[in-house]
Order: structure tokens, then C-alpha cells, then sequence
């Protein structure tokens, strides 16, 4: 049975004799490219579900939008293995009730870039997207249909996707992945770090300085729900509200650390630019810093304390002045 | 009309480099955005509707209006040379007049009233326009639902149609008219360049979808505007982040910030999102628009009711931008037509 | 023409640090005159935005000092500081940051001498450096 297929009947039972009143999943979106978040109470609209390549954002993040509907209800939820962890750190730290949710893992074979695949068309208009799951995405326009391979298509968050299959589930669809070594995630960190600190500040400041500071890296971010962002304090400001380089890379690098130890590097945060930065390279470095250190990945045990909330006596610190 | 040869266009742009600051679309790191450029070479003309709208050109991100230290205040420095625009596409060339009917007050108003923004004026008011016709519109292209078509003509100062070799510059303003005049290398139009031109209008027409009648819905909106459901359910997904403001030419909303240390500093105006909670913050705590569907609401609201009501037309001008760089799909369209189509009943 | 000095801020826990700097002045222990201080009542209170934002102002260097571990006045507040600088240096000179403008020390209120030893590395280091351009709004 296709993923699809289990995925709508498991669901329509879920709602049916399950006990749970909303379902959260994708259904088909007015562009081949990007899905849409579907939220459903009705046995009957799990027709409608879909999951595919075009799933990119990461569920998770509803349960700290708007709170209110998520009251005294049940809840059920199709996962990624990065939108997985998200939960789980939502569990973690009380933004969700494990007993209230229904965690729906479901086979990810990685979702796409739409920077990536909207120049393998060539800047051309993408009117429909057909994948095989496997190796190659044909991408039809109006007067053209290229075969693109898979991989050049693809979130650069999946290609070193670490855990394709959600951690913690209550259901899970379809079969189990192949994960990639810890070494190949980290390839773009250490090429980047063997660069010349002049080449990194440069290559850094090209990238940043295309920010117009929309937020939809923060407000697509699951890790990213505080109730006040330190950019929207302004009374007095933190940090200028201006595209100006310094003022948007401040807000770029205390955005890593503030979601340092509880980035899940879903790369959500990189699809969701409209002005397609590579943000995901400093939450890797971090993410590679919390592990190194700390012993810590965001969002893989449910019982451990997350890494910044937590500390060792004896922990090294190198970096102390002597 | 005159024809242009494109051989002859790095001669147009360089001779509007003489006198204007000219900006066209420009491929920046795979973004075709407005930029300066002195060459034709510069450009990209391939993409229908570029990544950001050229509002920016006319309304920056970030302005600084003027600066102080101790011996008083300055004006920002000001610009001295009109602007000239090459590629701008009917959507976003009649998003710059409804921009107008804000900043430059453009409308029939008691003269006392008017308010004139002199640094949008300084820009808009003396700008030459060389909009050009769209010969692929695009699946989320809806011009056509506010009277706009890829071969609409609004807010332009000359139209230019691409013909394959040549571009046809048909002038739709007295300004536009004067300049073309004054180009000693252009040539005339033949009957099977309008021809090609025709044929190109006519297949561009044909890819359009029909538009969707949206006549009346600025009366419909005020109606709706308690109804928490429907706007729960047309703002379930967005996750409220403000890149369809940022990237939308008529979005207009700005915020006032002030940078001072010590004895110097300068006040900069720059771009806001009803999107975000800070937008309507109140000094209390207190944000009338706390939830999502809120702001939505007034975004919705903003375009299709109160500035129809204020200025006689809608504040969208169907380029679809929104449509393209919503990291959830919230389309625009789709919300349009659930709100038309709401039976007017909560629950 | 005066010598370039650097400009340092200095981010000073109540409890130790702030009165280790007390303690080198009413020692009358020289150190060059480089730092401007900041008194937060823990360093656990430092959070990575102050030492960007005093990078984006213009500083040359950022010195945050805390309590020795185990001696934090609030039990933990510097153990957790210290996981947040952990991060920040890297990250900074990932970027391209020279590492040597943000430093970390711990002093207690007892050693005004060692407070005096740290300015001076810091001064010495930032010197060496020279003034701070990258992360500097220009205004």
C-alpha cells in the first residue's frame, strides 16, 4: 500500500474510533511545488491528505501558533523524523501534551528546495511536478518537461538528514530509511571551516546581506516560539528593524543561539526565504557544537534536560581566559 | 510607435544613464530583483514577474529621512537625477499609482487635506516608465481580476512590446512621447511588426484564466469582519511571517525608527507587516490583533475593503508574488473566494 | 598623534568579577585603561545579544567575567553562562569574527590582581587585532 494510502485510512480511523478530533497533514497546494497544511475534523477530508516531496514545512510548529485550538482537544499529527523531533522537544519543554497527541510518523524520502528546483527549470514556470521517489523529478511546463535528479533537487537539510524516520511515533507509515553518517552532514561545515577567516566573513555577509528581514525563517521555525521575539521589543530596541547587514545578522546569529541545542535542523527555516539564504550552514555548525560538547542532539530524548537548559561541573572550558 | 532593435537597446539604456538613474530587472545570486544597471548587459528580462517588486525603487526598505548631531538637523541626502525604470510589468506599474494615491495623494481631495510624502514624491513624480508587455503570464498571474492584463498599458510612460528582434516602444504618456522623440535610432514600425505584436497579445491573453468577478466584495468584507470562523479557517496555515507583505508592490506600511548615540543620530523609515504582533502592540501590553487570524483579517481587509473605500479601487493589483513565496500556500485567490463564497453565518 | 586604543566593554557579575575590579582599584594595581564597565548581577544573566550588540557599537572587544564555577552566588548561573559562551565563540569565528574580541574570564572578589592581569591580556590581544570593522554598524 502507498504511503499515501495508509496514510488516509490510518488517519480516517484515527478520527473515526481513534479519539482524536483535529488531524494535522498536507493536502495538494495551488502551486506543484509547495504543499498546504491541511487541518481536518472530518473522517471524510482524509481524502484529501497527501505526503510527498512538496511537504516541506514542518508541522510541529501549529501547536505554539494559535494555542486556542488546541484545548482539550487530541491531536493528531503526520511527521517527518525532523518534524518528529520538533514534538519531542515541544514535549520537552510542556509546549505539548504527550497524552494529547497522536504522533503519525510517515516515511520521508526528503522534501525539495524550491530555490533548487526553481533554477533546474531554469526560472521557467513549474506547472506540474511528478516524482518517482526514488531517483528522478520530471518538472513540466508550459512548453518544456526536463527529468531532474532527485538529489539536485532536494532541501540540503535532507540530503545530510540524520533521521529520516520519526523517533517517536504512535503509527508509523511506510518502510524505515537509511540515514546518512554524521560525518556527510557535517561536509558543508567543514569545507566552509577550511576556508580563510576573510573567505568565511565574505562568503557569510553575500549570503545575510540578501535579508529583507521578512521573519519567515523565525516564524516558520518550530524552535522559535517566544512569545515576544527580542527583534519585536522596541521599547528601547535591541536591534534595528533595518535590512542593513549588521542589524540582520545579529538577528540571524541570536537566532542560532537561542534555538542552539533545540534546532532539529528541519531546514524549514532555509525553504521558507523567499530570498533563498543558506541559513542552515551556522545551525549545523551549533547543532555540531551542542554535540561535541554537550553529548546533545535537539529533540532525540524525550527524558533528557535540553543542552542549554542543563550543565556539568566539570565541563570543558577551554575557552576561559588562563 | 517605434521599433528598437534589441542591438540598439545598451544605446537606449546608456543614453538613459545620461540623465537618469536607471534600474531594470537584475538577476542578484538567482533573485531577479530592480536594480541600478548602466548596460543592457545588466539585465534579465527572462522572468515574467520578478522575485521583489520594484516598489522598492519608489518606497525603500530602509530610508533615512533625515540625520541630527549638534549643530542640527539635515535632510538625507537628496537625490538629483530622475528615476528611469525599464522591465516593469503592468501589475506592478499600476501598484506605483496605487502607491501614488497614498504617498503623492493623488486623488480628487480638498487641497488642505492632501498629504504629500516629498520623498516618494521626489522619486515617483519625474519618473520615466518603459513597461513591458507580459508575452507568458504566469499560473499565478490574476491582473485580470482588477481590469489589468499582460498587455495593460497603466501607469506606464511607454510600452514595449518584445517581437523577437526588436522591441516595439508605443508611447502611452506625453512624457513618454517626448522621449521617444528624441531617440535618433529607432525605427519605423512595420505592418508585420504590429502583426507579430498582435499575436503576441493575443496568445498572452489566451493563457490567462478568465478572472474571477470580485465587483462588490470592498461592500461584502465590513460584513464578515466579526465572523472568527471563517477567518480561523482562511488563516489556519499561515504562519505569519511577513514575506508576502515584503514582497507585495502595494503594501505600503512602515514603521519609524530612530538611531541616536551621543550626540548624533538620524530617524530612518522602514517597511512593517500587519502580519506581525508588534504592528499593533500596544504601550499597555495589551495587541488588539493578538491572534493570527487577525492580522490576516486586516490584511485582507486593508486591500479589498478599506482602501477601496478610501481610494475607489483595490490595493492588489493580481501579480501573485504572495502566491509564489508563501512558505505554506496561503493563496490569496483561494482566501478571496472562500470569503465570497461564505454563506455569512458563524459556525 | 596618540597611540590607537582599543575601546573594551567589560560585562561584570555583582557578586565577584565587579568586586575583583573594586578590589584592583582601592589596591591602586595599574592596568591599562581600556574597558568600560557593565555590572549584571550574574553572568548567567549575559545573554549572547549583549556582546553582538556591543560588537555592532562599535567596541573593539567584549570581556564577560563571572564567578569561578562553583562559586556562582545564585548556585548555577555561571555554569549555564558557560554553555552559551561555549557556542558564541565558535560561531563567531565560523563567520569570520576574530575570536580574540570576545572573551570569558572568571575572577573572584579576592583577585584584584588576577583583574588586573586579564584587562591587560585583553587590551594586549584587542591591540594586536586592531579596531573592530566587521560586525560595526555604519551610520
Amino acid at each position: 500500500m502507498s504511503v499515501e494510502k495508509e496514510l488516509r485510512r490510518t488517519v480516517k480511523d484515527l478520527l473515526e474510533e481513534g479519539g482524536i478530533d483535529l488531524f494535522i497533514g498536507w493536502e495538494r497546494g495551488s502551486l506543484p511545488t509547495v504543499a498546504s497544511p491541511l487541518f481536518i475534523t472530518d473522517p471524510v477530508d482524509a481524502e484529501r491528505l497527501i505526503f510527498d516531496i512538496t511537504c516541506g514545512s514542518n508541522p510541529a510548529v501549529y501547536f505554539t501558533k494559535d494555542r486556542r485550538q488546541f484545548d482539550g482537544r487530541r491531536v493528531g499529527v503526520v511527521l517527518k523524523g525532523c518534524d518528529s523531533r520538533s514534538m519531542v522537544l515541544y514535549i520537552k519543554e510542556k509546549q505539548a501534551d504527550r497524552e494529547n497527541v497522536v504522533m503519525v510518523g510517515a516515511q520521508c524520502n526528503g522534501v525539495l528546495d524550491r530555490g533548487k528546483v526553481a533554477s533546474a527549470a531554469g526560472g521557467r514556470e513549474i506547472l506540474e511536478l511528478e516524482d518517482d521517489g526514488e531517483k528522478t523529478v520530471t518538472l513540466k511546463g508550459r512548453d518544456y518537461e526536463i527529468a531532474v535528479e532527485r538529489d539536485s533537487i532536494l532541501s540540503s537539510s535532507c540530503l545530510s538528514c540524520i533521521h529520516p524516520d520519526a523517533l517517536e511515533c504512535d503509527h508509523f507509515i511506510g518502510e524505515p530509511r537509511q540515514s546518512v553518517t554524521r560525518e556527510q552532514r557535517l561536509r558543508e561545515v567543514r569545507e566552509f571551516e577550511a576556508l580563510s577567516s576573510t573567505e568565511r566573513w565574505e562568503r557569510t555577509r553575500h549570503e545575510y546581506e540578501k535579508c529583507i528581514r521578512c521573519y519567515a525563517c523565525r516564524n516558520v521555525c518550530p524552535s522559535c516560539y517566544c512569545a515576544v521575539c527580542f527583534v519585536d521589543q522596541n521599547d528601547p530596541p535591541w536591534i534595528g528593524g533595518t535590512c542593513e547587514f549588521t542589524d540582520s545578522m545579529i538577528f540571524h546569529l541570536v537566532r542560532n543561539l537561542h534555538v542552539a541545542g533545540r534546532c532539529v535542523e528541519c531546514g524549514a527555516c532555509a525553504r521558507a526565504c523567499p530570498m533563498d539564504i543558506d541559513l542552515l550552514l551556522l545551525n549545523r555548525k551549533v547543532a555540531m557544537e551542542v554535540l561535541e560538547r554537550f553529548n546533545d542532539e535537539a529533540g532525540m530524548d524525550i527524558t533528557a534536560k535540553p543542552a542549554m537548559a542543563d550543565f556539568k561541573e566539570d565541563e570543558k572550558q577551554d575557552f576561559i581566559m588562563g | 510607435m517605434v521599433k528598437l532593435k534589441k542591438n540598439e537597446l545598451d544605446r537606449l539604456i546608456c543614453r538613459l544613464a545620461g540623465s537618469y538613474d536607471v534600474y531594470a530587472p537584475v538577476d542578484i545570486d538567482g533573485n531577479v530583483e530592480f536594480a541600478r544597471v548602466s548596460s543592457a548587459e545588466d539585465m534579465d528580462q527572462s522572468r515574467t514577474v520578478t522575485n521583489l517588486s520594484p516598489k522598492e525603487i519608489f518606497f525603500p526598505k530602509d530610508e533615512v529621512l533625515f540625520e541630527y548631531d549638534a549643530d542640527g538637523i539635515r535632510p538625507a541626502d537628496s537625490m538629483d537625477r530622475p528615476i528611469a525604470v525599464w522591465g516593469i510589468r503592468s501589475c506592478d506599474t499600476k501598484s506605483l499609482m496605487l502607491l501614488d494615491k497614498v504617498f503623492g495623494s493623488a486623488i480628487q481631495m480638498p487641497k488642505e487635506e492632501r498629504f504629500q510624502d516629498p520623498y516618494w514624491k521626489k522619486r515617483y513624480d519625474g519618473a520615466l516608465l518603459f513597461g513591458a508587455a507580459c508575452a507568458e503570464p504566469l499560473s499565478t498571474c490574476f491582473c485580470n481580476w482588477f481590469g489589468g492584463g499582460p498587455f495593460a498599458t497603466e501607469g506606464m510612460d511607454v510600452h514595449v512590446t518584445d517581437i523577437g528582434d526588436a522591441f516595439l516602444l508605443n508611447p502611452v504618456t506625453p512624457r513618454g512621447e517626448d522621449y521617444l522623440e528624441s531617440l535618433d535610432f529607432t525605427a519605423e514600425v512595420s505592418e508585420s511588426d504590429r502583426k507579430a505584436a498582435a499575436e503576441i497579445a493575443g496568445s498572452a491573453e489566451a493563457v490567462m484564466s478568465p478572472p474571477v468577478p470580485i465587483d462588490g466584495l470592498d461592500q461584502l468584507l465590513p460584513g464578515l469582519f466579526l465572523q472568527e470562523e471563517v477567518w480561523g479557517e482562511v488563516s489556519a496555515a499561515c504562519i505569519n511571517c511577513g514575506a508576502c507583505t515584503f514582497v507585495c508592490p502595494t503594501c505600503h506600511c512602515f514603521d519609524m525608527q530612530d538611531e541616536g548615540r551621543n550626540e548624533k543620530g538620524r530617524r530612518l523609515r522602514v517597511w512593517d507587516s500587519c502580519m506581525f504582533p508588534i504592528f499593533t502592540s500596544e504601550a499597555s501590553g495589551h495587541n488588539p490583533r493578538s491572534l493570527s487570524r487577525h492580522r490576516v483579517r486586516q490584511r485582507v481587509m486593508h486591500k479589498y475593503s478599506y482602501y477601496p473605500v478610501n481610494y475607489g479601487e483595490y490595493l492588489c493589483t493580481g501579480c501573485g508574488r504572495c502566491i509564489t513565496v508563501c512558505p505554506v500556500n496561503v493563496d490569496i485567490r483561494r482566501t478571496l473566494l472562500k470569503l465570497m463564497t461564505h454563506d455569512g453565518e458563524d459556525g | 598623534m596618540s597611540e590607537w586604543q582599543p575601546r573594551i566593554l567589560a560585562i561584570l557579575c555583582n557578586w565577584c568579577s565587579y568586586a575583583g575590579a573594586d578590589l584592583a582599584g582601592v589596591s591602586r594595581i595599574q592596568y591599562p585603561p581600556s574597558i568600560r564597565v557593565i555590572r549584571v548581577p550574574c553572568s548567567g544573566r549575559v545573554d549572547q545579544l549583549f556582546i553582538l550588540k556591543s560588537l555592532q557599537s562599535g567596541f573593539d572587544g567584549v570581556l564577560v567575567s563571572g564567578c569561578h564555577p562553583g562559586d556562582c552566588h545564585y548556585i548555577s548561573g555561571n555554569y549555564v553562562a558557560r554553555r552559551k559562551f561555549a557556542l558564541l565563540k565558535p560561531l563567531l569565528e565560523f563567520i569570520g569574527i576574530e575570536p580574540d574580541r570576545v572573551q570569558f574570564s572568571w575572577i573572584s572578589a579576592g583577585e584584584g590582581e588576577r583583574f588586573a592581569e586579564v584587562i591587560t591580556k585583553i587590551t594586549e590581544d584587542v591591540r594586536k587585532l586592531g579596531p573592530s570593522k566587521r560586525l560595526v554598524k555604519k551610520t
